[in-house]
């Protein structure tokens, strides 16, 4: 087998000799899997020589280093702020580095470092604000100005996780909207959300990483970027792939650099990339031929906040972009975070580019790596789960019981909730001291009549946090705690929580 | 078609709607309402057009209301819409349909619930104000 990144059916002088003549065959992905299926791929293969991809979607990993230039007198910047979003100071006297999801500290979510990024690079005037860390050679203690983009020295786009080859698609199983960063999941499956770009999608044409690497140059925010490196969380098993970019903010157009915010999540930066295939071999042609039928995702229930998402299917980008998806046996619609017009428009942009000749292929210095682990975080200090802070005598009725001999055993044990539980220690429902309340006022004699049936449960083993916030999210004073079987093992409440909060402390 | 009415206090306490949907036939669908002492405001949905509508309106204003045509609902700041689809899946009627040129809302689908408003991560969605003093 020839090594990767083998140039068998055409070299990168060859393609640039192409270029600057002006007949390189350029094709944007979609075209050339058009092109594929009609002549086929060996045909396809010798007949073009760079294929042109595109994604214009939400990468909250990204941010920009600005140097501002000294001041006189100079200051050595220990904190500062853009627009009121801060910066991180970090680094020497007048660089920063500003974080796409970096939130403002007057407006919140609404402005974030993407914001600014995008204000500056439209030309806009922005506000900068820092505290000096005064010494003999910075004596300054503060500055407020404004700044320009073309005023400062430097402005790069350095992002560390840029253009995911494919992203999980997200559905949610629960009976509450979720506002999440894959945007607004309506319950009970009701929708699907998904992101990146299918059959355009950079990676996704060149998925052995032949072609890509260190060195790559690429279309960044509307101007010329490279690539630095593989991207943060680079997972190749897993098909995952991601870039480090960087790029001049100078020559880039907020038409492909958009600060965002998306509902409840955060701030983040829409990143326009696009990166030219060139078919150096045989592999690389058959690989950007494939069509959206044939690039798969999952599909994850972001109903279970959890690391490990479960599965819901595993479905083509043919089917999610078709905008109706097959859910739990019905047809819910499918949106896109990402859009998909601007991903084509940055593919035809850079094949126009390499066409006229102002832009050449760089052959990388060093290939994205394909194999790399992509490991979680474990917690290793002692984090309580909920079957440690709950209360685990329960004291419960059964559906028959009448609400006088409930209400007693209210007082006599000094508790809030009573679950109701059948012969077999299922959970059927709960009531709480306020729903016997009403039920004596309002003369009700069984349980049945008063309690709740659809219960807010926690599992012994999720985290306390998760759970206290679920608490407040429904408002609500306690749970059940269940197992599989919806057995009733404990209870927690809000007091059990309060407690562990006063031992985390030590505090009287 | 949408259409917004205004009671002034006099009528506040008439039963406006269901007088008119029993003459009309028409079932008229209330989308918005705030009603105070003084005053009330609803928008509310017409399901019929030509003859029928005129007919509608008629019979409102003869209970002594005010009726004013609503425009369109929702409205796209095109400079600020990168036509993702952020907002379309989550329109629970499926008033939203994204081409590669641009982003349609159907007027007749619309509830006006706002979700496409909290869901678009760029603001450019807006929802046409509806006030009193509109
Ligand atoms: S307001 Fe609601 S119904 Fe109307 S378009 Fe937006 S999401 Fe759809
Ligand atoms: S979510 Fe906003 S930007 Fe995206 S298509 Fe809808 S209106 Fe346009």
């Amino acid at each position: 087998m020839e090594a990767r990144g083998a140039e068998t059916l055409r070299t990168y002088e060859e393609i640039n000799e192409k270029i600057k003549r002006g007949d390189a065959v350029v094709m944007r992905a979609d075209e050339f899997v058009e092109y594929a299926k009609r002549y086929g791929v060996e045909k396809a293969a010798k007949d073009v020589d760079v294929v042109t991809t595109g994604t214009f979607g939400a990468m909250c990993s990204s941010g920009a280093f600005i140097n501002f230039g000294h001041t006189e007198p100079p200051i050595k910047m220990w904190r500062c702020w853009l627009n009121d979003v801060p910066a991180y100071k970090g680094l020497a006297a007048v660089d920063v580095y500003l974080g796409a999801t970096a939130v403002s500290e007057t407006r919140g979510i609404e402005y974030g470092g993407g914001h600014v990024i995008e204000d500056l690079v439209s030309g806009r005037e922005v506000e900068l604000r820092a505290e000096g860390w005064p010494t003999d050679c910075y004596p300054r203690q503060y500055v407020e100005t404004v700044i320009t983009l073309e005023e400062v020295n430097q402005a790069v786009l350095v992002n560390p996780r840029n253009a995911y080859q494919r992203y999980a698609a997200a559905t949610n199983s629960t009976d509450r909207i979720l506002y999440t960063y894959m945007g607004t999941l309506l319950p009970r499956y009701g929708n699907v959300m998904y992101s990146g770009s299918g059959e355009l999608n950079p990676l996704t044409k060149d998925p052995g990483y032949e072609t890509i690497g260190i060195g790559t140059r690429i279309f960044l925010g509307g101007g010329i970027g490279y690539v630095i490196g593989e991207g943060t969380q680079h997972n190749p098993k897993a098909g995952m792939g991601t870039l480090m970019v960087r790029g001049d903010l100078k020559q880039m157009n907020a038409k492909y650099l958009r600060g965002a915010t998306i509902h409840r999540y955060g701030s983040t930066l829409y990143v326009g990339v696009g990166i030219p295939i060139p078919l150096i071999n045989r592999r690389v042609a058959e690989t950007a031929a494939t069509p959206d039928e044939e690039i798969y995702t999952e599909i994850l229930d972001y109903g279970v906040p959890s690391r490990s998402r479960p599965i819901v299917r595993r479905v083509s980008y043919a089917e999610l972009k078709s905008g109706r998806v097959e859910v739990k046996g019905e047809t819910v619609r499918a949106s896109s975070m990402s859009s998909l017009p601007r991903a084509l428009e940055i593919a035809e942009t850079l094949k126009r580019r390499i066409e006229e000749g102002e832009f050449t292929l760089t052959r990388p210095a060093e290939l994205l790596p394909t194999v790399r682990e992509f490991k979680p975080l474990e917690v290793k200090r002692y984090e309580p789960r909920v079957k440690d802070v709950m209360t685990k005598r329960v004291i419960s009725a059964k559906p028959a019981d009448d609400v006088k001999t409930v209400a007693r055993l209210i007082v006599e044990h000094g508790v809030d909730h009573i679950p109701i539980v059948r012969s077999d220690g299922r959970l059927v429902g709960i009531v709480t001291s306020w729903d016997l309340a009403r039920a004596l006022a309002e003369g009700k004699q069984t349980l049945s009549e008063v309690m709740t049936t659809k219960v807010i449960v926690a599992k012994p083993e999720e985290a306390v946090d998760v759970v206290a916030r679920r608490l407040l999210q429904y408002k609500i004073s306690g749970m059940p705690v269940v197992d599989e079987e919806y057995r009733v093992l404990g209870i927690v409440t809000t007091d059990d929580l309060a407690k562990l909060v006063k031992g985390r402390r030590g505090a009287p | 078609m949408k259409i917004k009415i205004l009671y002034t206090h006099e009528r506040v306490k008439h039963p406006v709607l269901s007088t008119v949907i029993l003459k009309t036939g028409v079932p008229l669908n209330i989308l918005e309402a705030s009603i105070s002492p003084s005053r009330g405001e609803l928008v509310v949905d017409v399901p019929a057009s030509g003859d029928q509508l005129k007919a509608v309106i008629e019979a409102l204003k003869a209970e002594g209301v005010e009726v004013r045509e609503l425009g369109p609902t929702i409205e796209v700041d095109e400079e600020k819409c990168v036509l993702c689809g952020a907002c379309v899946s989550p329109c629970p009627t499926g008033a939203i349909t994204l081409t590669m040129e641009r982003l349609e809302i159907d007027e007749q689908l619309c509830i006006r619930c706002k979700a496409c408003v909290i869901a678009c991560p760029f603001k450019a969605l807006s929802m046409a104000s509806t006030s009193w003093e509109a």
